[in-house]
């Protein structure tokens, strides 16, 4: 597999990220607007005139680089708009990495962002290309509740304790939720709640599922050697992968629905650049993709925090709660921070950021010094991946 | 008429039945009842025609659908049912329209070896007298040969008169005062009989089959003919099927029909015509699907809301979500295989099957031919099979759920639809809708089937695909 460490090392030097709410009142620009102004706003001696290229990633919100050029009125300069389904956000970092990485910009500014609810629906509702019909009209939670009876018939986990590892998943991440403003949901809920909400799809309800929500969040980046010119706690990028799924999994027999494979690619890679050889114990956090509480059951394997099959009982001995061995989405993930699609891997990031520098107040985990950011778009079996590893130390 | 017969036949029940159409039942059902059978919400005249026809095999004649419930109007459904079919381009496919039509359509089996189905999906409004007496069904016939049946004697007889009718895009028919009708028609097939029988050299017969739009014509045709009564019975279980009845009838009795005894199929509607036939020595090995009788006994018991809803005569509140895509012309053109035959490609280099059907497999990523990455556009020219041309129906095979969902979002017209994904034997994986099961019923490892059904109509475009429903004990385990 040839993915290498870029020639130049980057570092993260200021971001930014909007609350994930109902953003009644703020259009997509104006949300890129206020993501863009906290990010340049943190560094005394940078202005947007200063930022060589930009990316803005956005599932649905826009079209083309003038997403972010029109709000920003920004004049002369490169802009390039991508989209990778839930990945989005992740993707409009990894190509502005690679373009100061490659020494044709020295600042660059990935930014993310989705405006979900000016449609008067709940869930995400895409437009694909005509087609010929003989698709499943999926909807996301149910791509995803594949997961959990693949999981179960694997490993012998039976219905209890299954659905106690997906109520664990979403009582932890919203408990970490209601220690963070920026939260969609700030507020802890209960075993009741969780599993008497309606159901949706199999055996996932309404509180299985991420927030649906607006928002927006942005990243200044420049090479490492550069870093400490702007600012005295920097974040660097140690590792970095990503994988597009050839969707053999929904088009050919053998994928098995209880692992991401292609998050299993990027993280060798990802670990390999960071020369991590243990995750379990090396890692300090990880912001993972918890789409639905399913998901971040079978990303503790694939990310290699859980041996396989031991996932469910790890998150039930609170290994990965807030001041547990490997905290997990300690910002709340997306399920209680929400998940406006563009801008979620953009968050992850944030997350990671805060807590490499020491700022994340009541959720800080003591000592971080290696994150995981893991993004994925599309579902089980057909699906985008990414991983990144952050660190506080170059 | 040593040629003209029937060679092959099936028919075919939908899944569920409906014994009480009490909007406030406050009690039990009344036993012994009539009971009518339903097509689910997945069905129409095209999928039940599809079911009816999977196993039998055009002679040379034309492929006909006679219905009065045909899903377009102007547009042909029998070339839908055509390309599930996958005949060749040189069969003809017509639409037979109108109660009289399923009569027709097995007359022009018998004299041109047409390939024909009629099937209808009959509706009433709710607590309509006659509710639980019409019903949905198809029967087939293939002509060509006598295997199943010669015909000895036929005979028609054509009146004009005002019994069930209905203007474009409406419902449910309009009927006439059935006493009236039931006089007229009853002549028309005495006289349609006799002169059937006459042509046939016959007094009498073993069996005496009697379909009528009319029950009241029907009860005095089957009386007047001395029937003994198995046609009724069967009517009582299934309701009057419209242009299937006459078919479905005669394919009950050919289920049970020993060789060489005779048959009086009369159909009194618009008219009446008649038939004589004498059952054929390969009788046993004519049908094509399951028996009348077994598709009868599997049967399951069907509410009467959920009927009103299925049949959009209750508007019920569904999801906050956008209806299912119309499917686009030109995709369904190209991807026809796969869309009606459920045709996988199988990769000529490792053998794996890939759906929908792809250039490159999904399970190497190479193709048979010397290039590494599919088949080139030079090589297709050429005919040089690729990974994505060897084609493999994965139609009739068996296939196994690996995961299962349940779509508490649907906007089909049920609380939940099953989702599955499934491996079939021999290769080849399906994500496709369960059908004819509680979607709670199906579990990781179940043996499933294809079926052919109409996913959901959006834009005035139907949108036919394959669903899986539980494999019959008989096939797979």
């Amino acid at each position: 597999m040839g993915s290498r460490r870029t020639t130049h090392d980057v570092a993260i030097i200021a971001m930014g990220c909007t609350p994930f709410r109902d953003h009644w009142n703020s259009s997509a620009d104006d949300l890129l607007v206020d993501a863009v102004q906290e990010c340049v706003g943190s560094l005394e001696s940078v202005t947007l005139d200063d930022v060589d290229a930009f990316w803005v990633g956005t599932q649905g919100s826009g079209m083309s680089g003038q997403t972010l050029a029109r709000p920003l009125r920004l004049t002369g300069k490169p802009v390039t708009r991508v989209e990778n389904y839930c990945a989005t956000g992740s993707e409009a970092f990894r190509n502005a990495v690679f373009a100061v990485a490659s020494g044709a910009y020295d600042m660059v500014m990935a930014t993310g962002v989705e405006k979900l609810k000016d449609s008067s629906f709940s869930g995400l509702s895409a437009v694909y290309p005509p087609d010929d019909g003989t698709a499943v009209d999926w909807t996301a939670p149910a791509g995803f509740s594949l997961l959990a009876p693949a999981y179960q018939e694997a490993y012998g986990v039976d219905a209890r304790d299954m659905r106690s590892a997906l109520t664990k998943v979403a009582m932890k991440n919203h408990a970490n939720g209601a220690l963070n403003d920026r939260a969609q949901f700030r507020k802890a809920v209960t075993v009741e709640t969780v599993e008497n909400s309606p159901r949706i799809a199999g055996p996932l309800g309404v509180m299985d599922c991420s927030g649906v929500s607006d928002g927006a969040a942005a990243a200044i980046i420049v090479r490492a050697e550069d870093a400490h010119r702007y600012t005295s706690k920097p974040v660097y990028l140690k590792g970095m992968s990503f994988v597009a799924g050839s969707g053999a999994g929904l088009a050919s027999d053998g994928y098995d629905f209880t692992s991401f494979p292609e998050v299993v690619a990027a993280a060798r890679q990802a670990y390999e650049q960071a020369g991590v050889t243990d995750p379990a114990a090396q890692i300090s956090l990880a912001e993972v993709h918890d789409c639905f509480t399913p998901t971040e059951v079978v990303l503790m394997e694939d990310l290699g925090f859980s041996e396989r099959g031991k996932a469910w009982r790890d998150l039930l001995d609170g290994r990965y709660d807030l001041g547990g061995g490997l905290p997990v989405n300690t910002d709340g993930g997306l399920k209680s921070f929400g998940h406006p699609i563009g801008a979620t891997g953009l968050r992850m990031m944030f997350e990671c950021f805060t807590q490499l520098r020491g700022d994340a107040g009541a959720r800080q985990v003591p000592d971080a010094k290696l994150a995981v950011a893991q993004n994925l778009g599309g579902q089980p079996g057909s699906c985008v991946a990414f991983v990144a590893v952050l660190g506080s130390e170059r | 008429m040593p040629d003209q017969g029937i060679e092959a036949y099936a028919a075919y029940l939908p899944a569920y039945v409906l014994t009480d159409n009490r909007l406030d039942a406050g009690g039990p059902p009344r036993t012994g009842g009539p009971s009518r059978g339903v097509a689910a919400y997945d069905e129409d005249v095209v999928t039940m025609a599809a079911e009816a026809l999977r196993h039998l095999t055009a002679a040379g004649g034309p492929l006909l659908l006679a219905t009065t419930t045909a899903p377009y109007e102007a547009k042909t459904a029998a070339g839908i049912v055509h390309e599930a079919l996958g005949l060749d381009p040189g069969v003809s496919a017509v639409d037979l329209r109108g109660h009289r039509s399923g009569a027709t359509a097995l007359d022009l089996v018998l004299r041109a070896g047409a390939l024909a189905a009629a099937a209808d999906v009959r509706t009433t409004r709710p607590g309509a007298p006659d509710e639980l007496g019409q019903g949905d069904a198809a029967a087939a016939f293939a002509g060509g040969g006598a295997r199943a049946a010669a015909l000895l004697g036929r005979a028609g007889h054509t009146t004009e008169i005002l019994e069930r009718w209905r203007l474009p895009g409406e419902r449910h028919d309009r009927v006439w005062d059935e006493r009236f009708t039931a006089e007229i028609l009853a002549a028309a097939g005495v006289d349609a009989a006799r002169r059937a029988l006459a042509e046939a050299s016959l007094d009498a017969v073993d069996h005496v089959v009697v379909s009528s739009s009319n029950p009241r014509a029907a009860a005095a045709l089957r009386k007047a003919l001395r029937g003994a009564g198995q046609d009724a019975a069967l009517e009582r279980a299934t309701g009057f099927t419209g242009a299937a009845h006459p078919g479905l009838l005669l394919a009950a009795t050919l289920d049970d029909a020993e060789p060489g005894q005779t048959i009086l199929l009369l159909s009194a509607t618009e008219g009446a015509d008649a038939f004589v036939f004498r059952v054929g020595d390969g009788i046993r090995e004519a049908r094509t699907g399951p028996p009348v009788r077994e598709q009868l006994a599997a049967r399951q018991q069907l509410g009467y809301g959920r009927y009103l809803r299925w049949r959009g005569l209750l508007d019920v509140q569904g999801p906050a979500r956008p209806a299912a895509p119309a499917p686009a012309a030109p995709p369904m053109h190209r991807r026809a295989g796969w869309k009606y035959r459920l045709e996988g490609s199988q990769c000529g280099a490792c053998g794996r099957v890939t759906t929908p059907p792809t250039r490159v497999c999904a399970a190497c990523g190479i193709n048979a031919s010397e290039s590494r990455i599919g088949a080139t556009a030079a090589q297709r020219d050429a005919g040089i099979a690729g990974a994505g041309e060897a084609k493999v129906s994965l139609r009739d095979r068996t296939a196994r759920v690996v995961s299962v969902t349940r779509d508490h979002l649907t906007t089909m017209p049920e609380p939940e639809v099953a989702v599955v994904i499934a491996d079939v034997d021999g290769g080849g994986r399906l994500s496709v809708y369960a059908t004819d099961v509680p979607p709670g019923d199906v579990t990781v490892g179940m043996a499933m089937t294809p079926v052919f059904r109409r996913l959901w109509t959006t834009d005035a475009i139907h949108n036919y695909f394959w669903k899986l429903r539980p494999a019959p004990l008989t096939e797979g385990q």
